[in-house]
């Protein structure tokens, strides 16, 4: 009797595995869904970034996206006191390493390139973002809490624009363990030619990560 | 009809320019190479695996009876016309659609179908198994040189798909053979590659010779198209004289091939017309291209020109331009233009009876009518209609956006702010790629609408004013214009959906209030950019589900008829993609309806 009993169980989980493994109970074809998800909205305060109180480049709206399970995107929009097109904005992606083996075999593509420009993609990113108005890339970089970063600066008869970009990567020092890079991307147009003004947001940022990210201070100035 | 002619000119184009002044001396006599333009030759493809003509009887049919057997009429008359070059005294096999044993008891055709799937390595697997199981079997010389055509295709293929550019041009250099007419794939890869190693001379050489010597008038043409991307248009048109008249194929018509230019023209015009400034074309190329939109009876054409002469407040030949167009093919589009620049020239009237078939159905022709007839503004306090056009109608009839901008702040600042002014804030915001703070001013705008009173209802109507109405104006079987409240929330809609909120919009679309026109367009274009993600998360059923959902609303644009394409493809129902490609590519042929074509007959056929 409990042999005829184990023998049932055994064929019971059997046919069980072999349901499940044939597609039974269902399969999806190429299912590695590691593209970007939708855009959700989040309020401005779940950003894990704080930026100054500014009266030009108050934050409009906040949203959020996952790729796979390593990144988080996060967009601010900010306000453009300008008639320019485009958006001001403050993106943060957060790559985190993967919690799971099969979560490090499956990861989804990069959401940003390194390097994160090269001149040929800076010349087309900032003819898109600042048409009609005169580019030039900074020949120093400039720094704020979490070390150097580059920027090029635009501008016409009536308005100045900025674009900057920053790696975070010294996960020894400066990054928690579980992160494996930030990178910061900062757009803001506004009027007048006060590059240092539009920058100043940038230059004062600090990121709310839920575990601390050390600032460049700290570690005596890299 | 494709004929195996080989293109080894494209790697020596510098050689070939070299022995230009002789290339006219026909060298029939050596190994089937010819000379068929100025300082290009090229070749005949010489026997696999052999450099001259095998003796009679030794003609290796394994190809011929394999594309008689999967039913590729092409390849087979591509390869029957190859071994009669090797052996003029050869004549097809009666028995070619009959089945055949091989020899030595080895059936080739699970090699071929390998091969013939891109399956290179897999291929070459099965054959050293085979020859493990048969030691005294020996794969077919046809079956070895395909297989290395195949290997050395893939890498230029790949090394061009990644952009390593020099290692295409040594790729093709290694296998000139994988660069050749019946795979123009590679050849057009191969012209890429020298443009993008900034060697353009090479460039213009390789299109040249592909011009000249793939015998079909389609390929030449694309080519032509291809190189516009790269070359001069003074290379072009060389490109395009030679391409309509040497070494003409019987039974080929080059009629396409000359038009290319214009058509290619056409579109640099058209281009340049839309973001021209005042002026900005001169006379002779303006009046060439109002000649070629004329004769087409191009619609788009004649819209783009109609805003070309609005830009510069030439009302007039605007309106005929835009009355032009909607007499062609009547379009929301046409008449925003039309209602605009009757406007422009005080026709009050005729703007309004202008955009009467479209109002309510059309935001763009609503949009419009805001010129003609504008929302109660901040100033004035009158109640009499304002003289002529104000400072915010002329720069939105300009379609200046950021004077839009501008202009409503200084008014804002001056007179405070209205609902009407806000919303008028949120669309021009919308113009200038700043959903977000466009949804701001909407959300605003419907905040204060809900504080003013109510405008005004239409002459003899219900009150259309939202809150305080409570009857729906659609319950008379009259199109639902929609109230302020309602044009507020469509606003932000449409924000929503250009920050790409859809999981949100989805969400709140039910209760929105908006009239159902709004709603079912809204639907749509959610549906549109849901689809647009199934297509890249590989949900290809999805994809046709959802396009077809959306095509219950509303008719398939273009790109959408393209996505439904590709989507067909990856499902691998090939004739139906194809099918679709060709007839979005019959109607108005662009870059990418060419490359659906051009893929989907290559994988129908095999032909990569």
């Amino acid at each position: 009797m409990p042999k005829t009993a184990r023998r049932a169980a055994l064929w019971a989980a059997l046919a069980a595995a072999t349901l499940l493994t044939s597609g039974c109970a269902g399969w999806v074809r190429d299912n590695l869904t590691q593209s970007p998800t939708p855009w959700r909205r989040i309020q401005p305060a779940a950003l894990p970034v704080t930026l100054g109180e500014s009266r030009d480049f108050p934050i409009v709206a906040a949203r959020m996206r996952d790729t796979g399970t390593v990144y988080k995107t996060y967009n601010a929009a900010l306000g453009n006191p300008t008639t320019l097109p485009g958006e001001n904005r403050l993106t943060v992606d957060v790559q985190t390493l993967p919690d799971s083996l099969f979560g490090a075999l499956v990861q989804p593509p990069r959401v940003f390139p390194v390097p994160l420009y090269t001149m040929e993609t800076l010349t087309v990113t900032t003819r898109r973002e600042f048409p009609d108005m005169k580019v030039k890339v900074a020949d120093g970089a400039r720094r704020n809490r979490y070390g150097d970063y580059d920027y090029a600066t635009a501008q016409d008869e009536a308005n100045s624009c900025v674009l900057a970009w920053q790696l975070i990567t010294d996960h020894k020092r400066m990054l928690p363990e579980r992160i494996e890079a930030v990178r910061l991307e900062y757009r803001a147009c506004g009027v007048g030619s006060n590059i240092r003004a539009l920058l100043a947001p940038f230059d004062g940022l600090t990121l709310t990560l839920p575990e601390t990210v050390l600032e460049a201070q700290d570690l005596g100035g890299l | 009809m494709t004929r195996p002619v080989l293109l080894p000119a494209l790697l020596l184009a510098g050689l070939a320019a070299a022995g230009g002044g002789s290339g006219a001396l026909a060298q029939q006599s050596n190994g089937g190479a010819r000379a068929l333009a100025p300082g290009v030759k090229v070749e005949v493809a010489p026997a696999p695996g052999s450099g001259s003509a095998p003796a009679a009887g030794k003609v290796d049919e394994t190809a011929l009876r394999y594309y008689a057997r999967i039913g590729d009429g092409e390849r087979l008359e591509a390869e029957i016309a190859r071994l009669r070059a090797l052996d003029p005294n050869w004549e097809p096999p009666k028995d070619l659609f009959a089945p055949q044993p091989t020899a030595t008891g080895v059936d080739e055709s699970p090699f071929w179908t390998l091969l013939s799937a891109g399956k290179v390595a897999e291929a070459r697997a099965a054959i050293a198994e085979q020859r493990r199981k048969s030691p005294a079997w020996q794969p077919s010389d046809k079956l070895l040189q395909e297989l290395d055509l195949a290997e050395s295709a893939g890498r230029i293929r790949s090394a061009s798909d990644t952009k390593r550019w020099q290692e295409v041009v040594d790729a093709a250099a290694a296998r000139p053979e994988a660069v050749a007419c019946n795979r123009l794939d590679n050849a057009w890869r191969l012209a890429e590659a020298y443009a993008e190693l900034k060697q353009a001379d090479r460039a213009f050489d390789t299109y040249r010779t592909i011009v000249t010597t793939c015998p079909k008038a389609k390929e030449r043409r694309d080519t032509i198209f291809k190189a516009s991307r790269y070359l001069t248009p003074e290379q072009l048109r060389e490109l395009t004289a030679l391409g309509a008249t040497s070494n003409p194929a019987t039974g080929e018509d080059y009629s396409s091939v000359r038009s290319a230019e214009a058509e290619l023209e056409t579109g640099r015009l058209l281009e340049r017309l839309g973001n021209a400034r005042p002026g900005a074309l001169s006379a002779s190329d303006l009046s060439r291209v109002q000649g070629i939109v004329r004769d087409k009876q191009d619609v788009d054409g004649a819209i783009a020109l109609g805003w070309y002469f609005q830009k510069q407040k030439n009302y007039a030949e605007a309106q005929s331009w835009f009355s032009q167009a909607n007499g062609w093919a009547p379009s929301d589009k046409a008449a925003e233009g039309l209602v605009l620049a009757y406007n422009g020239l005080g026709e009050k009237a005729q703007a309004r009876a202008a955009a009467e078939p479209w109002k309510g159905k059309s935001s763009r022709v609503d949009q419009a009518l805001k010129a003609v007839d504008p929302p109660r503004g901040p100033s004035g306090g009158g109640r009499s209609a304002p003289q002529g056009p104000s400072e915010l109608d002329r720069a939105l009839a300009r379609h200046d956006f950021a004077g839009c901008i501008a202009i409503i702040r200084s008014s804002i600042e001056r007179s405070g702010p209205t609902a009407a002014l806000l919303q008028q804030r949120g669309w021009c915001l919308l113009e200038l790629k700043r959903p977000s703070e466009a949804e701001a001013a909407f959300v605003e705008a419907q905040a204060l609408a809900a504080r003013e009173p109510a405008p005004k209802p239409a002459k003899g109507g219900a009150s259309a004013a939202g809150k305080g109405s409570d009857r729906s104006p659609a319950a008379s079987g009259l199109p639902q214009t929609p109230t302020r409240e309602q044009e507020n929330a469509y606003g932000q809609a449409i924000a929503r959906l250009t920050t790409g909120d859809v999981t949100g919009l989805t969400r709140d679309l039910p209760r929105a209030n908006l009239t159902p026109t709004q709603k079912a367009e809204i639907r749509a274009s959610l549906m549109a950019t849901e689809a647009g993600r199934a297509l890249e998360d590989k949900r290809y059923h999805d994809v046709l589900r959802l396009l077809n959902a959306r095509r219950e609303i509303e008719p398939e644009p273009r790109n959408l008829g393209i996505l439904r394409g590709w989507a067909l493809y990856n499902l691998m129902r090939y004739d139906e993609a194809y099918a679709q490609f060709k007839s979005i590519d019959d109607r108005l042929s662009t870059e990418e309806s060419r490359e659906g074509v051009t893929t989907a007959w290559k994988t129908i056929y095999h032909d990569w």
